[in-house]
């Protein structure tokens, strides 16, 4: 039985940790761009102007209503034909290119990513405590040095529990790039067990290994969270 | 091509797998529906030590992927066809509906007793106090109190929980089921119109926001016996929370 | 061994949490038309004790005994289980927070014991709820939920439920501690009134007043145990122990 997992030519050890580079690639390019496109929609729908207010509200409705999957399959598919009539445009003989399913994953579950994070964000901003805002604005600072003096700092705080949530899901919903025929730990384990004929076994590997992943995640976040809080008495 | 065209093409498929769609989900979220209430009993009375394999279930099923989850059931199965025919359960698995029915149950029954949970542990202590005082049973007291509670602090979180299993149903299409993803994709394959993809967006939003409105009516008329009461506000619908 | 007219017995209640011992052997005896006060300042283990009557709090030994039906403890075991929810049923109790239930309304808060306790027919009940809650002055309240109601007008109605059970006794526990103090007499004229009809009432209080005016018997509390007893004139007017003194100098 461990022979299967071993790192070697009859074992499959080599492809799965490999598959697993590829699953943990994907969600550490993912995060940052998730969270950019976070704050952007949180300060969107934060706006003075309306349509920006109607973009922000758009945008993560959408994306919080559709299955993942379909947003993957949207951008996957749909980015790819939209790029290559593009090129078609610009340049008749522009060879048709593949998407790569790489970066259909990053940015359809970036884009996921962000509109969750966009509501975590938004709420974070408005539970900091306006009092302090007032205590900004009475010494004299400007709108854009009491974000960054004094709200920036404080909403890590309220929003490492929400950001921390998404990225144990984006741990989980990189399994679904597998779909796309991106090498991931997901879809080398279907290798594997195409070639050894044991599911059960393989699958239940893939499980542990993400359920590892997804573990040592939480307990990293409590240990930053519990980091974010001090000086804070806990209610 | 005209968008319209393809949804007066092909709606017969569409509604097929809006109907396979909501079966999988309604009947998901029923059955665990069934099965929460009392481990969530169990999650908040049970000896630490009875409740362990409870927690480790609830931690791997929050733990990882539903997709991966899917394929233990449906493909794992397979494994142990032998046994599973001696037993006589092999009709269950070898059906890729049922497969993806109970994948569906057993990950959503680890997020309702979580949620339910919680609603227990917010019921009200001394109303659950004066119910032990006049004389009722514990059951009595579980019943006409705690879980009228629980359930009128869980509503809005259970709501989402039922949005989150519509949405992840749509990985049923993986497994060769034709829900609505899975029709959009045989159809796409057929047709190559990308705008089939944005007319099943167009119904998975219906879908929700029927879903929430219909939701947010039962949570008003639960809500009337608690008037005065301030109510939990509907959170914004949270992926699958993991952390406790 | 009981007179017919005890109605309660407490023997040598012990209760201990974890090191701590806040019961050092208590015990009580309350008769027909008895109003004992028991008095104490905090920390003195008075509201323990009374919870110790109806089984909220499992004592660590000790005996009850009410309506005949007895449940002894060992050990923090207590040995007849199943009369406990039939002591309770016996035993009305008032709450410092009131602890009416919020999902339902005030007339269906009264009538929750006696239908789904007592199984009593529905409009049996609500009769004699109705007419409870036309004695503590709620009748113009009866479809309201607790949460419209006023903290003073929520106790009377919790009164209003404790009495719908036809208790043997009822026990208060500071039942007008949470109350503003504007509220605090319309609940105690309610006590009163249950007084002078001859209702058995244990009551932990901070009410001097009604403990000395109302009460045919006073109890006080000290660390555990009860450091005097006796009727309210003779123990008012000339307390027996330094710790009695000591509270009454502090609290009138």
């Amino acid at each position: 039985m461990l022979e299967l997992f071993s790192y070697s030519d009859t074992g499959w050890g080599d492809e799965i940790l490999r598959g697993l580079a590829i699953t943990v690639q994907l969600a550490v390019v993912t995060l940052p761009v998730g969270v950019l496109l976070g704050f952007l929609a949180a300060f969107a729908s934060m706006s003075r102007l309306r349509i920006l207010r109607a973009i922000g509200f758009g945008y993560t409705t959408l994306m919080r209503g559709l299955p993942e999957i379909l947003t993957l399959f949207v951008v996957y598919n749909g980015v790819g034909l939209l790029w290559n009539r593009l090129a078609m445009w610009w340049n008749p003989d522009a060879p048709l290119t593949e998407f790569s399913p790489f970066i259909a994953g990053v940015v359809a579950l970036g884009l996921v990513f962000g509109a969750f994070a966009g509501e975590v964000l938004r709420g974070a901003f408005q539970s900091l405590n306006t009092g302090q805002m007032e205590a900004g604005k009475a010494i004299g600072m400007t709108r854009s040095q009491i974000f960054r003096r004094i709200e920036l700092p404080q909403i890590w705080r309220f929003a490492l529990p929400g950001l921390g949530n998404l990225w144990i899901n984006l741990l989980k919903d990189t399994a679904l790039v597998s779909v796309i025929a991106l090498n991931d730990l997901m879809r080398m384990t279907k290798v594997a067990v195409g070639v050894t004929k044991q599911p059960f076994t393989f699958y239940l590997l893939a499980c542990l290994i993400y359920w590892t992943m997804c573990v040592l995640s939480e307990f990293v976040l409590a240990r930053m969270e519990r980091r974010a809080n001090r000086g804070i008495r806990s209610a | 091509m005209n968008p319209l065209d393809i949804l007066l093409q092909y709606w017969p498929r569409l509604l097929d797998g809006t109907v396979m769609t909501l079966k999988l989900t309604l009947l998901g979220a029923m059955i665990a529906a069934l099965a929460a209430p009392g481990l969530a009993l169990v999650r908040t009375q049970a000896s630490p030590w009875a409740q362990a394999p409870l927690r480790l279930y609830i931690s791997f099923m929050r733990g990882t992927p539903l997709l991966a989850q899917l394929f233990l059931v449906f493909y794992g199965s397979g494994q142990f066809r032998p046994m599973l025919q001696d037993l006589g359960l092999w009709w269950l698995f070898r059906d890729p509906f049922n497969c993806a029915l109970l994948a569906f149950a057993l990950n959503s029954t680890a997020y309702q007793t979580e949620i339910l949970r919680g609603g227990i542990m917010g019921a009200p202590h001394g109303e659950i106090e004066a119910a032990r005082a006049i004389g009722m049973s514990q059951f009595q007291t579980l019943r006409r109190v705690t879980f009228p509670h629980a359930y009128r602090i869980a509503w809005p979180a259970l709501g989402n929980e039922v949005i989150l299993l519509m949405k992840a149903s749509a990985l049923a299409s993986v497994i060769t089921l034709f829900d609505l993803l899975g029709r959009t994709r045989q159809i796409f394959s057929r047709s190559f119109d990308f705008s089939v993809y944005l007319w099943a967006a167009v119904i998975y939003l219906c879908l929700t926001a029927a879903f929430v409105f219909v939701w947010r009516q039962a949570e008003l008329r639960l809500s009337k016996q608690f008037t005065g009461r301030v109510l939990p506000v509907t959170p914004a619908p949270n992926p699958k929370e993991t952390t406790e | 061994m009981t007179q017919p007219d005890v109605i309660l017995r407490a023997e040598d209640i012990h209760k201990s949490f974890g090191n701590l011992e806040v019961l050092k052997g208590i015990s009580l005896e309350a008769r027909k038309h008895d109003v004992i006060s028991i008095l104490g300042s905090s920390g003195s283990g008075k509201s323990t004790f009374l919870r110790c009557l109806n089984f909220l709090e499992i004592p660590t030994s000790g005996r009850v005994t009410v309506h005949g039906e007895e449940v002894l403890v060992k050990n923090g075991r207590p040995q007849n289980v199943r009369h406990i929810e039939h002591i309770r049923a016996s035993l009305g109790m008032v709450f410092q927070q009131f602890n009416l239930w919020s999902h339902r309304t005030v007339l269906e808060n009264v009538m929750e014991g006696p239908v789904h306790v007592k199984r009593e027919s529905k409009a049996e009940a609500r009769d004699r709820a109705e007419t409870l809650l036309r004695g503590v002055g709620l009748e113009e309240r009866m479809q309201m939920y607790p949460s419209q109601l006023s903290g003073g007008q929520q106790q009377r109605v919790a009164i209003a439920r404790a009495l719908a059970m036809e208790p043997d006794a009822i026990l208060f526990d500071e039942p007008t501690s949470a109350l503003d103090p504007e509220l605090v007499g319309e609940v105690l004229k309610v006590m009163q009134s249950l007084a002078a009809e001859g209702t058995t009432m244990i009551v932990v209080t901070h009410e001097m007043g009604f403990a000395r005016e109302v009460s045919s018997e006073v109890v006080f509390l000290h660390q555990g145990r009860i450091a005097e007893q006796g009727p309210p004139d003779t123990m008012f007017t000339n307390p027996q122990t330094d710790e009695f003194r000591r509270f009454i100098a502090k609290v009138m």
